[in-house]
């Protein structure tokens, strides 16, 4: 671990915006490439992050600046990763709030985190069709579709994309995980969803589990 | 002689023993089973005085609630402050499409919050229809059952201005411009919390959800939402206020009670015996029955279980502790009633 690894990831663990660019830059120049400086450096920063939130030593305020500093290095690097073909990067994600809802909070922060874990995340934003969220999924070859709702009337579209997956043949191959104020484990087995999370560090876990990394 | 539903929840508000608490719906409390019932549905109620109140008074009339409230949603504010709002459907409240004002911490632009006027602000749009509602149920009702007004809190219509995310990373990055916000926010509703009591609302219930520990950090709360909440809510006259925050409010309810409001309506992620050890009568407690759990999801079984925890756990008011579901079933709002009443 290079010491301007360290520097990145404090920077980012303390949300000092300005400085990440700079700092991931230096991380290029001491030799590091893009793929080491997201998995030993900018991954690290978020987990932290997460462990910060989960001991509610950090709330929202202080993860959205996390996690706006960790797209300051992310922007640098993720070109350099992609110019170097497939395999470099640990899965795909197709992200979103369903349609219906537009309270993305959650989902952006989930956004942050899987980001972090060096997932390619493709955010569909908000109020998204179901049919849409699957094309997106089909179209990028993801491993996991990512839908988040706050409200109770949408709880339907996920029930929707559970049947849609299967007659398209895709269940089992693309795996999805649901979250959102209105969502529960136990709403989660019902419709047969792949896995469930309470906050956004779960989600992390839960992505990993599946991807097996 | 037997107390009134009115005086009931009234001697709730101010704590008083009673042999029972009321069982009310203080946060949105319209469903599909009185919509149907009424003969009175969703977009249209939200604005419609004539609709609203006959909705509105859907609780007490269909399910046997004691209270009866207006409005259903937390866009009437926003939509009439420039916000582009979807009015929704038969079973989905109204939400806000787009925010009108810049506020972007990441590259530091941010709108000047030009607001109309708070008495402008109460001549049109759904705040003066709520308000013209509240009248009518005042008229109705007002007898037999509390009247009950729900605004929107400062934080959180600073946020349908701006975009929420926008105004809580705000306070990392330039929390001066969110001060700018909450101030430009605060007299308008202050002015309507005390136009809906001045219309004959008996309690003033303002929802700041996003002043909720899920966006906002505790030791934020004060600067940010409590004291706005105070300003705008806890100095209405001729009105009970209560301050309704959704999530874990625990590590808040002291700041909560801080505001001088006269109750606390909380969700059921607070555990009943812990928010009434808390809160140590302080505030008149109202909730926390699960929305979606059991109320949504559950069976009549489940939520008449609820509603004897909450019951005994000590809580002046039962209620639901966030704006129900329209979807949520009338077996299981009956449920609760019973638990509550018998």
């Amino acid at each position: 671990m290079s010491a301007e690894l360290d520097a990145l990831i404090d920077i980012v663990v303390t949300g000092k915006i300005k400085e990440a660019a700079p700092a991931t830059q230096k991380c290029l120049d001491a030799g590091n490439d893009a793929k080491t400086i997201i998995f030993e450096g900018l991954s690290k920063a978020m987990a932290i992050v997460g462990d910060y939130y989960a001991s509610k030593k950090y709330f929202l305020p202080q993860v959205l600046l996390s996690a706006n500093t960790l797209y300051q290095g992310l922007n640098l690097v993720l070109p350099l990763l992609k110019g170097k073909g497939a395999g470099t990067q640990k899965g795909t994600v197709v992200i979103t709030v369903v349609e219906g809802d537009v309270h993305d909070i959650g989902k952006n922060i989930v956004k942050a985190m899987l980001t972090g874990l060096g997932l390619n995340v493709i955010d569909l934003g908000k109020d998204t069709p179901i049919k849409d969220i699957i094309a997106s999924a089909k179209e990028n070859k993801a491993e996991i579709i990512a839908e988040s709702t706050l409200m109770t009337p949408t709880l339907e579209g996920m029930k929707e994309t559970v049947k849609i997956l299967k007659e398209e043949g895709m269940t089992g191959k693309t795996k999805l995980m649901i979250g959102g104020g209105a969502t529960s484990q136990e709403f989660a087995s019902q419709i047969g969803a792949d896995g469930w999370s309470y906050d956004a560090v779960e989600a992390s876990k839960v992505a990993q589990k599946f991807l097996g990394i | 002689m037997a107390m009134t539903p009115r005086e009931r929840v009234l001697a709730a508000m101010r704590k008083e023993q009673l042999d029972r608490p009321p069982v009310a719906v203080f946060t949105q409390s319209a469903t599909i089973g009185q919509m149907e019932a009424l003969n009175v549905f969703w977009p249209e109620a939200h604005s419609n005085p004539q609709m609203m109140a006959k909705l509105g008074s859907g609780q007490a009339d269909v399910l046997g609630f004691e209270a009866v409230r207006a409005s259903f949603c937390l866009t009437a504010e926003a939509e009439r402050l420039g916000c582009v709002v979807d009015p929704g459907k038969k079973d989905r409240t109204p939400m806000i499409k787009k925010h009108p004002f810049k506020f972007d911490p990441m590259v530091g632009e941010y709108d000047e919050p030009a607001l109309m006027d708070p008495e402008e602000f109460l001549k049109g749009g759904r705040p003066a229809t709520v308000i013209e509602a509240v009248k009518l149920m005042k008229e109705q009702r007002g007898k037999d059952y509390a009247v009950i007004a729900g605004n929107t809190g400062p934080f959180t219509l600073a946020g349908h201005m701006v975009s929420t995310e926008n105004l809580v990373f705000g306070i990392m990055m330039a929390p001066e411009e969110v001060t700018k916000w909450l101030k430009a926010v605060a007299p308008i509703c202050k002015g309507y919390t005390q136009a809906l009591a001045d219309a004959g609302a008996d309690i003033i219930q303002m929802s700041e959800p996003s002043a909720s520990t899920d966006l906002l950090s505790p030791d934020m709360f004060d600067e940010f939402a409590g004291g706005y909440c105070k300003d705008s809510l806890a100095t209405v006259k001729g009105a009970y206020s209560v301050l309704h925050i959704c999530g874990n409010t625990t590590p808040i309810l002291n700041n909560m009670v801080a505001t001088g409001v006269t109750g606390l309506s909380i969700e059921e992620k607070v555990d009943p015996k812990e928010g009434v050890r808390i809160v140590k009568k302080r505030a008149a407690l109202i909730g926390n029955i699960g929305v979606v759990n059991p109320l949504l999801q559950g069976t009549p079984e489940d939520c008449y279980k609820h509603g004897k925890i909450v019951k005994e756990a000590g809580f002046d008011v039962v209620a639901p502790g966030c704006g129900l579901s329209a979807l949520i079933s009338n077996e299981n709002l009956l449920a609760l009633v019973k638990a509550v009443k018998e």
